[in-house]
C-alpha cells in the first residue's frame, strides 16, 4: 500500500516538473465539469503560454495524495514552475497586482 | 446546505475577530464566495490565509454541506 502511494506522489512530482502550467482539476480542457475548472482554463487561455489540464475527478487516490502535499482540500489545484499556487483565488489577487505575467514569462525563457 | 450563520460560525472559531460575509452563489446555500476580513492574516501569504479558512471549513466541506468556496482573505488594513 505505501509503495503504491508513494508511486502516485512520483507521479505527480513527474507532472509538475514536466508542464510549466499544471492544473488538477475536474474533466479535461474541451470538457470541463466544474466551473472552478472551467475558470482556471479561461485564466490561463490568457496568457497564451501552453498549459495542461489533469483529470483527477475520478482518482481518490491520487486526489488525497495531492490535498497531502499542498496541504489545501479542494480543485483545481495549479503549479506553476513546478511550485504550487492555489487556484484562482490566489491567481486573481496575483493578477491584480501584476504578478502573473513576469511569472510565466520567466518561467518559460528557462525552458 | 448550510446556513450563512453556521458557516460564520465555523470561520470564527479559527480566527475570533474577522469580520465574514457570505454570499450564495448559486440560491443553493452550497457554492459561496466569503470574504473574511481578520488580522489573524497578517504577515501570512495568500496560501496560508485561505489554507486557514479551508481548515476552520473542513467539517462542513466533508461532509458536503459546503460544496464549493470562493476566498478572499484580508487584513484590516487591506479591506479599507
Amino acid at each position: 500500500m505505501s509503495e503504491q502511494s508513494g508511486s502516485i506522489e512520483e507521479t505527480i512530482k513527474k507532472e509538475t516538473r514536466e508542464n510549466p502550467i499544471l492544473i488538477y482539476g475536474k474533466g479535461t480542457k474541451e470538457a470541463p465539469r466544474c466551473g472552478f475548472t472551467k475558470e482556471t482554463i479561461q485564466f490561463f487561455e490568457k496568457y497564451g503560454y501552453p498549459y495542461q489540464v489533469i483529470d483527477v475527478l475520478n482518482d481518490m487516490p491520487k486526489r488525497e495524495a495531492l490535498s497531502k502535499i499542498t496541504n489545501w482540500p479542494t480543485l483545481p489545484k495549479v503549479f506553476i514552475g513546478g511550485e504550487f499556487y492555489g487556484d484562482t483565488d490566489i491567481l486573481d489577487e496575483m493578477e491584480k497586482k501584476g504578478e502573473v505575467k513576469p511569472l510565466l514569462d520567466r518561467i518559460f525563457q528557462k525552458k | 446546505m448550510i446556513t450563512q450563520d453556521a458557516l460564520i460560525g465555523y470561520v470564527r472559531t479559527a480566527l475570533p475577530d474577522d469580520v465574514v460575509s457570505v454570499t450564495d452563489r448559486t440560491g443553493t446555500m452550497d457554492h459561496f464566495s466569503i470574504r473574511v476580513v481578520s488580522d489573524g492574516f497578517k504577515g501570512k501569504g495568500l496560501l496560508d490565509r485561505h489554507r486557514l479558512i479551508y481548515q476552520a471549513l473542513n467539517e462542513p466541506m466533508k461532509d458536503g454541506r459546503i460544496h464549493a468556496v470562493e476566498i478572499k482573505a484580508l487584513t484590516q488594513d487591506e479591506s479599507r
